[in-house]
């Protein structure tokens, strides 16, 4: 088979803008993507989402242009052949089974029956959700809830993979599951396209990052460059468990630990660490040692600090 | 191209089908659609009882022939009870009035109609025959309701339920997204979503027709003709069609579609003090004309009102029909063009 001509491989931003109202989504964007994983990352309210929504059609640009591999979102039969999106809205059709949300979908395309059979079931057991697949959704937890949002992104066996906020609500274990999928996903030569508001989140997977803030694209490039600066700044995690204090105790075997505090509510505890990678290694030993881990989140609402850091807390070109 | 766009039309279809029929929102739709199921119900079996219960009477205490027809006004309860016998029917009563006038009603039944004869001071002075309803009378009930209650009111309100949920109701849930991320036509789409609230509606609304037509003919003898049963269900399936399109399509262009729907019923309800010429501006002026009977809503009316209506030749079947089917493919390319535009932004919506 011959490889797609170059213009045709990468997702094209062309001075992109979008305002919702007065209110500027993002502002002047110049992109080219290539495969791989690709991580978009800001703090809330950076443009994240609205560049993943430009990409898919969800919205239109107020100016410039948006091409998918060289096809224009205007053109929903052509593009969702090639895109699959997991978007952050964690919202489902009512009354459905994880197995008929993805294969009512994929009906979508027109395909038969057997077709859409084969690939729920395939995109199903890709996120390990097989023996959920016939209880309804809205008796999954928010991690299983995260995961067949993936699978039906992925069903369809889409070029590019956008996906916002993936690993929100993830425990551990599946988290590194994921992450092993997007790894597998882009080295069949797909584009992953993963948001998050945590660079430290991101630095584990991704080949190239692009940092948002306030609409403006920052930096952009491979994460390499940004790796060594990203590890001297510290994040901090909320970890929800059955014993708090007896996880207290494990995290400071890590060097790394800056800060362990239990959170006010009893329920959970907030670590500080200046390596999360090998803190969430640590984690997945102390899940299978007995302290029940129930949710695992960035709790960094201070995103902002990392980028002045990088930055040298210069203000976006406006 | 062609089987691949049914194909997907198939696939919204199915994934609605669920929504549309079994919605907890929708409840009310059912209430609305079989309140005139259970009026007639509830007719029939008043109707049944009071029936079975006169004739039993009737054969139990037998009334001379052409005698309840022989009684006058002026004639003494004596006499009247001479020519009738007791009353058979258990309902004497006996009142006094404010000059100590002795009331008195006696009643009797020939097995159809009830006579009450009303004497004071022993004298005969009212006669009041409450003849068996006829099917007749209850067919031009039946267009009544029908026409001012069901088109107007209940299919009316119906598919403001079903139809501005399509989008608005997936707008509210957040799930609209779903589909707008799949490789199919915004049009395709659109008719997927109407051909599935259609399928709902006028499964819905022609079944409780059908209901309230078996419930009109289930006391009689004689029934409604094989085409005036079917103009019925017609008028309620297009009546589905028209008003469906017209909610479909303000579910996309309103954030609140009950503000369009009022407007739109306030027009509708208008519509018997419009010219000629806006009369024809309406979804009601062409289901009217579909209608087998004419029900003349005059009677209800206060004569001053009564003096405002302007009445309009109806539209000849074809072009009643024809109107309809042009309104709704209107509304539905403007509504399709709203949905090529359509942008998800569930914060705003």
């Amino acid at each position: 088979m011959t490889p797609p001509p170059v213009e045709e491989s990468l997702v094209r931003f062309e001075n992109v803008s979008r305002f919702y109202g007065e209110v500027l989504g993002v502002n002047r964007v110049t992109l080219a993507i290539p495969p791989g994983i690709t991580s978009l990352v800001g703090p809330n309210g950076s443009g994240k989402t609205t560049l993943m929504n430009l990409m898919t059609g969800l919205i239109r640009p107020t100016r410039g242009s948006v091409r998918i591999l060289g096809v224009t979102p205007e053109d929903p039969e052509k593009l969702f052949a090639l895109v699959g999106y997991s978007t952050q809205f964690d919202a489902f059709p009512k009354g459905l089974s994880g197995f008929q949300f993805i294969y009512s979908f994929l009906r979508l395309f027109g395909w038969p029956r057997e077709k859409c059979e084969r690939l729920s079931w395939r995109a199903i057991g890709r996120v390990r959700l097989n023996d959920a697949a016939h209880r309804k959704i809205a008796g999954y937890s928010k991690g299983m809830r995260q995961r067949i949002k993936l699978a039906q992104a992925i069903a369809h066996d889409p070029r590019v993979l956008v996906l916002d906020e993936p690993l929100n609500g993830l425990d551990p274990l599946v988290r590194a599951e994921t992450i092993a999928l997007f790894r597998e996903l882009a080295a069949e030569g797909r584009h992953v396209i993963v948001s998050s508001h945590v660079l430290h989140e991101v630095d584990l997977i991704s080949d190239q990052v692009i940092l948002l803030s306030n609409g403006y694209v920052v930096a952009e490039g491979k994460i390499q460059g940004l790796r060594s600066e990203i590890c001297d700044h510290p994040m901090q995690i909320l970890i929800r468990c059955n014993r708090p204090a007896a996880l207290a105790a494990r995290v400071f075997e890590l060097d790394s630990i800056v800060e362990a505090r239990l959170h006010a509510d009893g329920g959970g505890l907030l670590v500080k660490t200046r390596d999360a990678g090998r803190f969430y290694r640590l984690l997945n030993h102390i899940a299978l040692d007995g302290i029940d881990i129930e949710s695992v989140a960035p709790a960094d609402d201070n995103v902002n600090s990392v980028y002045e850091y990088l930055i040298g807390g210069e203000e976006p070109g406006k | 191209m062609i089987a691949k766009y049914w194909a997907q039309m198939r696939a919204v279809v199915r994934l609605e089908m669920k929504k549309t029929f079994l919605s907890r929102r929708g409840l009310w739709v059912y209430l609305l659609a079989f309140a005139p199921v259970l009026m007639f119900a509830g007719h029939d079996l008043s109707m049944m009882r009071t029936r079975e219960e006169r004739r039993a009477i009737a054969a139990a205490h037998p009334v001379p022939a052409g005698a309840l027809l022989s009684i006058q006004p002026g004639m003494t309860r004596e006499e009247v009870i001479a020519r009738l016998g007791e009353p058979n029917v258990d309902s004497r009563q006996i009142r006094f009035g404010g000059g100590r006038i002795r009331r008195e009603f006696l009643s009797y039944t020939d097995g159809q109609s009830r006579y009450v004869f009303g004497f004071a001071d022993g004298e005969l002075q009212s006669i009041s025959v409450r003849e068996e309803e006829t099917f007749a009378q209850d067919r031009l009930i039946f267009a009544t309701v029908f026409q001012f209650f069901f088109l107007r009111l209940a299919i009316f309100f119906g598919c403001v339920g079903i139809f501005t949920n399509l989008f608005r109701g997936e707008l509210i849930d957040k799930s609209l997204h779903y589909y707008l991320l799949a490789p199919i036509r915004r049009e395709v789409l659109l008719a997927g979503k109407y051909a599935a609230g259609l399928i709902a509606a006028v499964a819905i609304f022609t079944a409780s027709a059908a209901l309230q037509l078996w419930l009109l003919s289930l006391p009689y003898e004689s029934s409604l003709s094989g085409h005036e049963i079917s103009a019925y269900l017609g008028v309620a399936a297009l009546a589905c069609l028209g008003y469906g399109s017209v909610f479909l399509a303000a579910g996309l262009f309103f954030r609140n579609p009950l503000l369009p729907a009022a407007g739109v019923l306030i027009w509708e309800s208008a519509n018997l003090f419009l010219p000629s010429a806006l009369k024809k501006i309406s979804v009601i002026y062409y289901l009217q004309s579909l209608c087998p009977v004419v029900a003349s809503p005059h009677r209800e009316i206060n004569p001053v009102l009564a003096l405002l209506i302007s009445s309009t030749e109806p539209a000849s079947t074809i072009l009643a029909v024809a109107g309809l089917f042009a309104v709704t493919a209107v509304v539905l390319v403007f509504a399709s063009r709203r949905a090529r535009r359509l942008e998800i932004n569930y914060g705003a919506d």
